[in-house]
């Protein structure tokens, strides 16, 4: 065993360096450094620089157009993309809906879909929560009723992140509700501009429009278009909320955020000297570090695991738990640090008409921190996680 | 030794009990949130005929001579509603300032704010200072000129008058300027509790009054501790509220065939809420019933530290139990996390308090 890189590795390392310093637009990078909301053109504009470079399959199969890497090269990739304060990526066809379609999915289907994914030339939302179906995900009610060669569908969506931009949601739907809530459920692929589906933004606590509700009043769609088999879209469920988990942690995002609010402590005064000096404050930091160390061997494990070809299982339900809660920590002790200076509020972005006196930075440190509440509750709830784990792992 | 409440103040707690549960509905807030002033001028209005804006002061200023218990019975009401109108920026802090000063006639801006036709800000934080109340770099001169940027005062936007603190000949000093003053530039804003605050820029600015000069940063200390006990019971009574919502909400929300309030991981989990606000609210007593300067002044560093953990954590359980509800500006839940997460790091947060415990 050995966490040193070898010199292949390195000189992989340099390659993606290279690539980030030549191609990465710098208007992106700019935004990015100074917490500016990216434009959906400009989300777009990313996702297809990549693409061009051939390394937005950094997980798939080479057979789907996947680039290969062992577990190695993955980490370094996206550790890169980190510490640059890439964009992340829009998760819900690369991550999530494209291992369902290439696991599950019918050869037309495969070859529609999969490479404009890949290619992100549509961007996929996620139509799983419902108002009355959360945690208990299975009792969804959003009906399908196969009418000729086309199944109608009737009902509402919710959580739906950035479906305001989407131009294909996959949905799950019931199309029998005789039997347990588990069967009857079916894995559906929806073209956003068919007509009968109207987008509604929700408001979170941070002022942002990230999430909708998505209804759907008579939504014609062509049968071909679920996935697998009918009433078996449960076990499809199941096996893409694997992905979405094991996609959620972000380790280096949060090696880059914390060293960050480390060097800021070094010029905050909150009392007679600067908060790096400061005892009490250095050993949250102290400990947030330790358990990062922790969390990033976790997810490296796990990615071993998965170049082995074992798919993701209940442990990435232990890397959704300690991820989220790191993550939160993190942006409390970005508040912590921005002091009186988090409390202006000038929208989820910051000011756009005034200038005020505390610096942007610490303005957006208090939308961060609300808008965080979230990541223990989206991807099936923390405490769902814990009950995998206690039936899964540890047989309970 | 004594821990009840006098008649006086049982019936001070019922009157603002009342005007919370029968006039300020989450929506009706909302409402206040969102208008002009950000704040009810009719509720500003009912709190002065009622006169709860006259509880601090001195008779001999119209006052009603109240104490620290007054002030913090009311808090715990106004938590539970989350009101928003600027009693701590004008009665608690410019009154507090004004009423410990030796500003000649102070009996004329305290009628006022009394009134209710004054508001009254304190000016006293700047950018990047910490909360050290030492460290500014604002000036006052002899001749009544300042000079210098504070942040974050609370209300700015109605106020008539700043009571600024800043540095002066003697050491440090106050000074009155009024908001028509030449050279004073406001700039408005809103903090992400909804409260409205705002950004004072005094250039050249002449002070109707310099005072206090012999020992304007004790006053503006004691005036803080005040306002500690203030927003700490607040948290107190916004604590309370946060565990009661979960319970309603986790009561109603049916997952996997009943309420979630029926699954015991989340019953100890609102149990723990319980039991860190009733911890809370004893150590809010603690301060209250102790009368020895020095030992109530490192109890309320010690309260503070304890509002910032307990507050936090409640609130933020508050909203997990809530789910993806409870993270949408729609439902009550989140803006008493908001509200609770300003309170944690006004004057203060727990790292910073716990550092003065232990030093003093």
């Amino acid at each position: 065993m050995d966490l040193n890189f070898s010199k292949e590795d390195l000189e992989f390392r340099d390659e993606v360096r290279a690539f980030l310093d030549n191609e990465y637009p710098n208007h992106i990078r700019e935004k990015m450094h100074n917490g500016e909301e990216l434009t959906r053109d400009e989300v777009v504009e990313w996702h297809k620089c990549v693409a061009k470079k051939g390394w937005m399959g950094h997980s798939w199969p080479v057979e789907h157009g996947g680039t290969g890497w062992d577990a190695t090269k993955i980490y370094l990739y996206l550790r890169e993309l980190a510490l640059e304060g890439c964009p992340t990526f829009v998760p819900f066809g690369l991550q999530m809906v494209a291992p369902v379609i290439w696991t599950f999915g019918s050869e037309e289907q495969k070859k529609k879909f999969l490479p404009r994914i890949l290619n992100f030339d549509d961007w996929w939302c996620q139509g799983y929560s419902e108002p009355g179906s959360g945690s208990d995900l299975a009792s969804l009610k959003c009906k399908a009723e196969l009418d000729g060669d086309e199944y109608v569908i009737n009902g509402q969506k919710t959580w739906t992140t950035l479906g305001q931009f989407a131009d294909w949601i996959f949905v799950l739907v019931r199309t029998d509700d005789s039997g347990i809530k588990q069967t009857g459920i079916t894995f559906i692929l929806v073209d956003m501009k068919t007509p009968g589906i109207e987008v509604k933004p929700i408001i979170t606590l941070d002022g942002d429009h990230e999430v909708n509700e998505i209804w759907f009043d008579n939504v014609r769609v062509p049968k071909e278009n679920v996935v697998g088999e009918v009433n078996q879209g449960w076990t499809y469920a199941k096996f893409l909320l694997t992905h979405e988990r094991s996609s959620i942690a972000g380790a280096p995002q949060m090696r880059r955020a914390i060293n960050r609010l480390a060097k800021k402590a070094e010029t905050t005064f909150h009392g007679d000297k600067p908060l790096s000096e400061d005892s009490t404050f250095n050993s949250k930091v102290a400990q947030f570090h330790l358990d990062l160390d922790a969390l990033e061997m976790t997810e490296l494990r796990g990615l071993a695991a998965q170049r082995e070809g074992r798919s993701p299982g209940a442990e990435s339900s232990l890397l959704k738990i300690k991820g989220t809660d790191l993550q939160q920590r993190l942006t409390s002790l970005a508040v912590e640090i921005a002091g009186h200076d988090a409390m202006p509020y000038g929208g989820p972005y910051g000011f756009s008409d005034i200038e005020v006196a505390a610096a942007k930075d610490a303005q957006l440190t208090a939308p961060k921190y609300l808008n965080f509440r979230k990541v223990t509750i989206y991807g099936g709830s923390n405490e769902i996680q814990k009950n995998i784990i206690a039936k899964a792992i540890l047989g309970l | 030794m004594n821990l009840s409440y006098t008649d006086e103040q049982n019936l001070l707690r019922d009157s603002v009990s009342k005007f919370c549960l029968s006039d300020y509905t989450f929506e009706t807030r909302m409402k206040s949130v969102e208008s002009e002033k950000g704040h009810n001028e009719e509720h500003w209005k009912l709190f002065a005929e009622l006169g709860w804006l006259a509880i601090p002061f001195a008779e001999e200023h119209g006052g009603l001579d109240g104490n620290d218990v007054d002030l913090s019975l009311m808090f715990e009401e106004f938590g539970k509603a989350i009101v928003v109108e600027p009693y701590l920026a004008n009665v608690v802090l410019g009154g507090g300032i004004l009423k410990r000063s030796d500003l000649e006639d102070k009996a004329k801006y305290i009628e006022g704010i009394i009134s209710g036709e004054s508001q009254i800000s304190l000016a006293n934080y700047e950018p990047t200072k910490g909360f050290n109340l030492g460290n500014v770099d604002c000036e006052i001169s002899s001749d009544g000129t300042v000079n210098g940027l504070k942040t974050t005062v609370l209300n700015a936007q109605n106020a008539n008058y700043f009571v600024v603190f800043g540095k002066h000949d003697k050491g440090h000093a106050f000074a009155l300027v009024s908001r028509e003053a030449e050279g004073l530039g406001c700039t408005s804003y809103k903090t992400y509790d909804g409260f409205v605050s705002g950004d004072i820029k005094f250039e050249n600015c002449k002070a109707e009054a310099v005072f206090s000069a012999e020992n304007a940063l004790e006053i503006l200390e004691e005036t803080i501790l005040d306002g500690l006990v203030c927003i700490s019971s607040e948290a107190v009574g916004a604590m309370e509220k946060c565990y009661q919502l979960t319970i309603e909400y986790t009561k109603q929300r049916e997952q996997f065939g009943q309420p979630l309030s029926k699954f015991q991981a989340l019953q100890h989990r609102m149990v723990d809420m319980f039991m860190e606000a009733e911890f809370t609210k004893s150590f809010l007593l603690k301060v209250l019933a102790t009368h020895e300067t020095d030992e109530k002044r490192k109890l309320i560093y010690g309260l503070k530290n304890q509002v910032a953990l307990a507050g936090k954590l409640v609130a933020e359980e508050a909203v997990q139990m809530h789910g993806g509800m409870g993270c949408t500006e729609e439902m009550s839940i989140g803006h008493y996390l908001k509200r609770m997460m300003v309170i944690v790091h006004l004057f203060g947060n727990d790292t910073y308090y716990l550092n003065k415990y232990i030093e003093s």
